[in-house]
């Protein structure tokens, strides 16, 4: 059993609410530094709104949030986000080329004290088959795969210890899946909390969580 | 006074001209009948009391009057906004009120006391007119602006939520927003001052044209409210963003749907 310290995210008796009419109630889960979690179950069942709980982008109807051994509340929430890199499924980039996009993230006050980070994006662009060429295109022309792949470039100079990925490789081919895996596999230090149906991909997760939500008014 | 005044049945005659419209509306049984004859009633109705009002205002000359009326003015303008932008009233009817007045008074104030060095500087024969030409363009801007900050906010929520998990404050996950709220908000201004002249001739000028003044003091008065309302339409929609800001976004970042008329309440 790992120590308060060394727990990475902590959720305890959550209750969420979904659009769909969904009800998430009493879930928990400990994930203790470095480990790799996948989470899998129907669509629908809350394993995105669940991820967007550990960064405050959710606030549940009850239950509590810890991240690094600290409870998220208003006031620890952006200091806590800083721990985590987040990957969206279908990620919304936001307008602009490719180049404003991968470096807007950089000019926020939080990863300012990552100087370096032009080399290592670039190197981590071209790991994932992203050429030069891509830079200075509108990020509305690029590919699903495309997206995603920036997404998670992004995300991993970030240099985050925590590392939350919703459906990482739905759009991505089997060259870049490896890639990703290889990557999560070769981080040990790495905390990650992958939602996916393709959990073959991730044969080296230490756990694989499945969630069920229920429909509200269902007795079980 | 040098304008020839009209007389009511002259007046009259103007309303001839509507057959135009009504035969347009008539002939191609366009279903805004009912509402253009209510509009015509209505401006027609608020135009009346208006010039009334202000033929006390202007003889009083009374600071405190002069306030109040530019006042009424602000609180029409700040319902109208929030109305418009489909946001909750209650929420941010007092910022709104806060940025409305500071955008439109600095400019109106400047212009009566710095360029026309006016004794009074809320004397009313300028600060009613010119406030109210400022306040105007302030409002059309600001539910440009306001509208457009909100709503792409909360259509492109994914983006957002985004560039908050990449760490950013919450002025630095809204800003590339506010730039594209500002830019549709003070677009229509910039493309007015760069065909002014050209495409019509403006209210402010031909006014002072009627009122007896040459085309050259016209131009002049034309010019610096123009600068006016591109400084008061500037500092209204940014302060109006910024301060309306702070009751809808929760602690966490995230935007309120509550502020929202279509929201829910939280």
């Amino acid at each position: 059993m790992a120590g308060s310290d060394d727990i990475a995210l902590l959720a305890q008796d959550l209750s969420l609410a979904f659009d769909t009419g969904a009800v998430l109630e009493g879930f928990s889960i400990e994930i203790s530094g470095g480990q790799k979690i996948l989470m899998t179950g129907p669509s629908g069942c809350g394993k995105s709104t669940l991820l967007k709980c550990f960064l405050g982008l959710v606030v549940p109807k009850s239950g509590s949030i810890a991240v690094a051994g600290q409870p998220l509340t208003p006031a620890t929430v952006w200091s806590l986000r800083r721990q985590i890199a987040y990957v969206t499924q279908e990620p919304d980039l936001g307008l602009g080329n490719v180049r404003q996009i991968v470096e807007r993230p950089f000019h926020y006050r939080a990863n300012t004290h990552l100087p370096n980070y032009f080399e290592r994006l670039n190197e981590l662009m071209d790991l994932f088959g992203l050429g030069s060429d891509l830079r200075d295109k509108d990020v509305s022309r690029l590919s699903g795969g495309e997206k995603q792949r920036i997404a998670l470039t992004v995300a991993m100079t970030l240099d985050r210890p925590i590392l939350l990925l919703d459906e990482p490789t739905s759009a991505l081919d089997v060259r870049s899946r490896r890639t990703l895996s290889q990557y999560l596999q070769s981080r040990t230090d790495l905390t990650a909390l992958v939602v996916t149906h393709d959990t073959g991909n991730f044969t080296f997760a230490d756990n694989i969580v499945h969630l069920q939500a229920r429909v509200a008014g269902d007795s079980e | 006074m040098n304008a020839k005044d009209i007389a009511p049945w002259q007046l009259a005659s103007a309303y001839l001209l509507l057959i135009l419209p009504l035969t347009v509306i008539l002939w191609y049984r366009i279903p805004i009948l009912g509402q253009t004859a209510l509009a015509v009633l209505r401006m027609t109705a608020q135009l009346v009391f208006v010039g009334l009002y202000l033929q006390v205002v202007f003889e009083l000359n009374n600071l405190w009057l002069n306030l109040a009326w530019l006042s009424v003015m602000v609180i029409v303008a700040d319902v109208s906004v929030a109305r418009s932008c489909g946001l909750r009233l209650t929420r941010i009817a007092l910022p709104l009120f806060a940025a409305l007045l500071l955008g439109a008074a600095a400019p109106m104030l400047i212009f009566t006391g710095l360029i026309l060095r006016c004794e009074s500087l809320m004397d009313a024969q300028y600060a009613i007119p010119i406030g109210g030409m400022i306040l105007g363009n302030c409002l059309r801007a600001d539910i440009v602006g306001i509208r457009t900050f909100y709503s792409s906010i909360r259509t492109s929520e994914k983006s957002f939520h985004n560039s908050l998990a990449q760490g950013a404050l919450l002025h630095e996950a809204v800003r590339p927003f506010i730039t594209d709220a500002c830019q549709s908000a003070l677009a229509p201004a910039v493309a007015t001052m760069a065909t002014i002249g050209l495409v019509s001739l403006p209210g402010m000028m031909t006014g002072v044209i009627l009122g007896g003044a040459s085309p050259f003091t016209a131009i002049k008065y034309q010019i610096a409210i123009m600068i006016a309302i591109f400084s008061g339409t500037s500092v209204t929609v940014t302060l109006g963003i910024r301060l309306t800001m702070r009751s809808a976004f929760n602690h966490y970042g995230l935007l309120k749907e509550s502020i929202f008329k279509d929201g829910g309440e939280s």
